[in-house]
């Protein structure tokens, strides 16, 4: 391996860094939301809900690509003209992380959405019920009863929904941001050798998620105290 | 895509002003001040003060047009664009946008943009110019503009060196790889398949060298330099080479690459005009040209 091929790899390297932040701070916006989304479906109000299924609606029927580019493209676009048409000269930047962050949390916050209400329908009714009974508040319903009940439900979705986010950061190369795939597919343009960089990402993509995997299952192991496994 | 989004003339040249008494609106006034957090400390109206949050937090920067040429490039296209393995953006467009900048007397400053939202930042005024290898194209003009061309290489069929070429209908029946969405396809599609040539497309241009190399193809048509560099000067290249004429046809090919500006940049479409025209006379093009090439790329 020549020192050239290695210099891009440590640049790659580092740029996962950055694929891994864009992840995680991705997956804060996509709870908020998600729970948010999944209180607004479950409120029983009809604004609300017709707010919450809206929003499922759209960002789930759309490619993650096309949104990117509506969201980030559109919404800059849209600014602009705006600033012009008020006689401004100044133009608005958006920071590409935060930008990244946003898009790509706004997007999963939808698969959240349906993965919390799922989880959240199977509790029983009379948990909720009895915790009302009890004096309850709705929020301390919330927190006490629902949510350490749900994280069991939910871990399953929520799972498959951060693995396809962090494969899915792959994507904010559209809006600037560096992250691996695109140094990888900068550094195979530069050298001709692709395989090498891109076995690369895939390898690092691969020890994220294997990480997230672990992390993941020790969470279900602690939420699943006092349950039974059933098989059949 | 944005197709039909054009974008309103800007107004000419303001320096930015810093005093209230001159502003009109709540937005006019929040630029002027240079939105970016920080500077909205002052007590104005609540609504005010919200809309301010709501802008600041949008932005990292607010800025005028200043001295600097922000200018895009997707380095994966060597040895036009491309990056050192010190993460330095080289290659021929960038040393070309260089001395237009020094002959326009402003700065560059290369952001990087993947292709796919090369246009859109464009529109959505990430930077200011496209300087990366982009075809001057009928569809691309309809929602931007060009400068005249910095570049023109001309594309040609490449075959094995054993098939006899005498003019497109001798290779009837062939199989020809292309890339998708390029102009070697339209040009495949629309000069090759008519003659009876079978023209299959691929997403990318390695991988029609790959189905050639595993000989489910008989050859390709592809930019002379491109195809020089990623196939036929690399193993399993040797047995093929270049056949007929360059292909020029500006109905396919497009008349070349140019540097890509927003409608109504016309007074900076002028400037890198001369500045090409003036590289072109004063050597710096030829001096840019023989350190990646070994002829004169500017074309016909």
């Amino acid at each position: 391996m020549t020192s050239n091929t290695q210099s891009y790899l440590l640049v790659i390297l580092q740029g996962s860094l950055l694929t891994v932040g864009v992840s995680l701070g991705a997956l804060v916006v996509s709870i908020i939301l998600g729970l948010l989304g999944a209180a607004a479906k479950l409120s029983g109000r009809p604004v609300l809900v017709a707010i919450g299924t809206f929003y499922t609606t759209i960002i789930r029927g759309i490619p993650d690509l096309v949104l990117m580019l509506l969201v980030f493209y559109g919404g800059t676009i849209g600014i602009n003209t705006l600033l012009e048409k008020l006689g401004s000269e100044a133009t608005i930047d958006i920071e590409p992380f935060a930008a990244g962050v946003i898009t790509i949390g706004f997007i999963y916050g939808a698969y959240m959405t349906e993965t919390f209400r799922g989880a959240i329908l199977s509790i029983p009714k009379g948990q909720m019920e009895a915790a009302w009974a009890f004096g309850m508040s709705r929020l301390q319903t919330f927190f006490r009863i629902t949510l350490p009940q749900m994280v069991r439900y939910a871990l399953p979705g929520f799972t498959n929904n951060w693995l396809v986010l962090i494969k899915a950061t792959a994507l904010v190369s559209l809006i600037g941001l560096q992250e691996m795939t695109y140094l990888a597919k900068q550094a195979s343009a530069a050298t001709r050798s692709p395989f090498v960089f891109f076995l690369f990402t895939g390898a690092l993509f691969l020890v994220y998620t294997s990480i997230s995997l672990y992390v993941l299952k020790k969470v279900n192991a602690r939420y699943s105290l006092g349950t039974k496994r059933g098989t059949l | 895509m944005i197709v039909a989004y054009q974008l309103p003339v800007p107004s000419t040249n303001q320096p930015l002003r810093q005093d209230r008494q001159t502003v009109e609106s709540t937005f006019n006034f929040l630029l002027t001040r240079r939105v970016c957090p920080g500077n909205i400390s002052e007590s104005y109206s609540m609504k005010k003060l919200l809309l301010a949050a709501a802008i600041s937090a949008l932005c990292a920067t607010a800025f005028a047009q200043g001295k600097d040429l922000k200018v895009a490039i997707d380095a994966t296209y060597e040895p036009f664009t491309f990056k050192t393995a010190d993460g330095k953006p080289t290659g021929f467009d960038v040393d070309i946008a260089n001395a237009i900048c020094e002959q326009i007397k402003r700065k560059c400053v290369f952001v990087e943009q993947a292709w796919d939202g090369m246009i859109p930042g464009l529109m959505a005024k990430k930077y200011d110019v496209i300087i990366s290898s982009m075809s001057i194209t009928e569809e691309r003009l309809k929602q931007v503009d060009f400068t005249d061309k910095y570049y023109n290489t001309p594309s040609k069929i490449v075959l094995k060196k054993d098939v006899k070429f005498d003019g497109v209908a001798s290779i009837k029946g062939k199989k020809i790889g292309v890339l998708k969405a390029s102009t070697q396809e339209k040009y495949a599609l629309g000069e090759l398949k008519t003659k009876g040539v079978e023209v299959v497309s691929y997403d990318a241009q390695d991988q029609v060298y790959l189905d050639i190399k595993a000989g489910r193809l008989d050859g390709t048509v592809a930019d002379i330099l491109e195809v020089g560099g990623g196939f036929l000067g690399k193993p399993g290249g040797e047995a093929y080479e270049l056949k007929g004429d360059e292909l020029y046809i500006p109905k396919y090919f497009g008349t070349g690459a140019g540097v890509a500006l927003r409608k109504g940049q016309g007074d900076l479409k002028k400037e890198i005009n001369a500045a090409i025209k003036a590289i072109r006379t004063n050597g710096k093009y030829k001096a840019i040209n023989d350190k990646y090439f070994k002829f004169d790329v500017y074309g016909k």
